[in-house]
């Protein structure tokens, strides 16, 4: 199943999968559309052998995959807020051709299995998370700006049986936070027929105070400014929700995908005076998108 | 003045230095190989088959295995790849354990794998006669995953894919090849057998297609089933070749 994600380095050894921002591809893609919308899943063209090759590492001699694509995101325009606002979001990865796609759910950080038994993975885990300037939305004023970050840590998943998979994930913040943040995710993945993938299952999150201080928390000088009550956030239960998703592959080349993420703040996020006042405990996100793939021999 | 110039200067020299340097590492695997005359060929790929479900299964998925050894698909591939290899190298016969090529398995810890290196070198050094060729050409099991779940699959088998309202039943030759320094026993290269051109929904990362239930193991001895024996040998022999001349071994398309 696959999905707009803003950073991804999926990989294993001989899988290269990364799904990032690269907008000049996006205007490459009609182009490419165009030579090889006959192609099926049959290479589209061939490029000569790299001049070099290093010598560590896989050749990269043989067939690639490599898939391009829009999609848009419907989200709240900050964590605890009412309104929500569509941003685009490009979609990119290249892989060795055939390579399975892992099941990726809407939330997930970017991350490697450097532990991969097939039904249990594990590894490196990284999440950017966004800056909140106070004068980007009338809500903020007053409550200053918190700088932009990631989130870095380790993840598990866990596969009982093929359609069944259990993540958690545990993030130090660097940057725009200093705390801890625990993402735990299920998700029943359902295979309608081979080309229509339907998953759905809970979410849950806990956040350190020093998490969620940042977000949540008013002191006194922000309280007169902004014209909400001080308030101590403290850490605990963040956020309980759900999510669902859909994937549709039209043929080998193009697939269509779509996800909704309910999630309701709970603890201080949902108690601050900024949700609680300005702005909503329930927060859901939208997501729509396609990718068009074409494979590339390379000699 | 005279300062920006001799910063200059010395920036020359550090960057042909860099240069002359990254041109001697960076040997080309194609150069490696225009030293290597002779070969020997080693294959274990297909001493058994695997029988597997993935997709919407029920709660006892694990893999099955069936010996297929009486197919002689070794003796297949080495006899293929001889004559694939005959235009370009002298390929020598060659005598080998098959079964502590095929006991070989990748840690599931990449670290691991990282700092163990490569473990077929050093079988080609204790494991094969004669020694002293340029190089041997190492066929082996390669093993990926299927479906969006963790599900893997290995070497030669028959995997089925289930879905809400239907499935679907797949089979599989999936193998690498590594060319080994019959002198240094480094690993000249080394690459994955390719998807044949198919275009099915649910592909994998080598040679595959899609197959109906007479060809299920299930329905019988698998190795006596001769539908299943049949489209085995046919996706390798499409697929060996194909895999020796993207890896610059053989011109045979």
């Amino acid at each position: 199943m696959n999905h707009p994600v803003q950073a991804c380095f999926r990989s294993s050894r001989t899988v290269l999968a990364c799904q990032t921002f690269l907008a000049p591809l996006l205007t490459a893609l009609a182009a490419i559309s165009a030579v090889s919308d006959s192609a099926s899943a049959q290479t589209a063209f061939t490029l000569p052998a790299p001049p070099f090759e290093l010598p560590i590492g896989p050749s990269l001699s043989g067939n690639w995959t490599v898939m391009v694509g829009v999609g848009g995101e419907y989200k709240p325009d900050f964590v605890g807020a009412n309104r929500s606002m569509l941003s685009p979001v490009p979609i990119f990865s290249i892989r060795r051709a055939g390579s399975a796609e892992q099941f990726r759910g809407p939330r997930d950080g970017a991350s490697i299995a450097l532990i991969d038994f097939g039904d249990f993975r594990a590894g490196p885990v990284g999440k950017f998370v966004a800056s909140r300037k106070a004068n980007s939305y009338s809500e903020l004023n007053g409550l200053g700006d918190v700088g932009a970050g990631v989130e870095l840590g380790g993840f598990v998943e866990y596969y009982p049986v093929d359609w069944f998979r259990t993540r958690g994930e545990l993030r130090q913040g660097i940057g725009g936070h200093h705390g801890v943040v625990a993402d735990f995710s299920a998700d029943v993945i359902i295979p309608v027929i081979q080309r229509f993938t339907v998953s759905a299952g809970p979410r849950f999150t806990w956040e350190s105070t020093k998490a969620t201080s940042p977000y949540f928390g008013i002191d006194a000088v922000q309280a007169a400014a902004a014209g909400l009550p001080v308030f101590n956030a403290k850490g605990g239960a963040h956020s309980v929700g759900a999510g669902v998703q859909v994937s549709y592959r039209v043929n080998p080349q193009w697939e269509v995908h779509s996800y909704v993420e309910y999630e309701r703040l709970l603890g201080d996020a949902a108690a601050s005076p900024l949700v609680a006042l300005r702005g909503s405990a329930n927060q859901t996100t939208v997501g729509i998108g396609a990718s068009y793939a074409f494979d590339v021999k390379i000699r | 003045m005279r300062r920006s110039s001799r910063c200059v200067s010395f920036a020359t020299v550090v960057v042909l230095a860099v240069s002359v340097s990254a041109c001697a590492m960076l040997e080309t695997r194609e150069a490696k190989l225009q030293e290597v005359k002779t070969v020997g060929i080693i294959s274990a790929v297909g001493d058994e088959m695997s029988f597997a479900r993935t997709g919407l299964t029920g709660l006892n998925n694990r893999s099955q295995s069936f010996p297929i050894g009486s197919w002689g698909l070794d003796d297949l591939i080495v006899q293929q790849a001889t004559t694939a290899l005959n235009g370009r190298f002298q390929v020598r016969p060659v005598s080998y354990q098959r079964a502590a090529f095929t006991a070989i398995k990748d840690s599931p810890v990449a670290p691991v794998n990282l700092i163990r290196g490569d473990p077929f070198k050093k079988l080609v050094q204790t494991e094969v006669s004669p020694q002293g060729l340029d190089g041997y050409i190492v066929i082996t099991k390669a093993k990926a995953n299927f479906g969006g779940g963790g599900r893997k699959v290995e070497g030669v088998g028959f995997i089925t894919y289930g879905t809400l309202l239907a499935s679907s039943n797949h089979i599989h030759a999936l193998y690498e090849i590594r060319v080994i320094d019959g002198k240094t026993f480094d690993v000249i290269e080394k690459m994955t057998a390719q998807p044949l051109d198919n275009t099915e929904a649910v592909r994998l990362p080598g040679p595959s297609r899609l197959v109906d239930e007479s060809f299920s193991p299930s329905t019988g001895d698998p190795a006596r089933n001769e539908n299943l024996h049949g489209a085995i040998t046919d996706l390798i022999a499409r697929s060996l070749s194909s895999t020796l001349s993207d890896m610059h071994l053989a011109d045979v398309r």
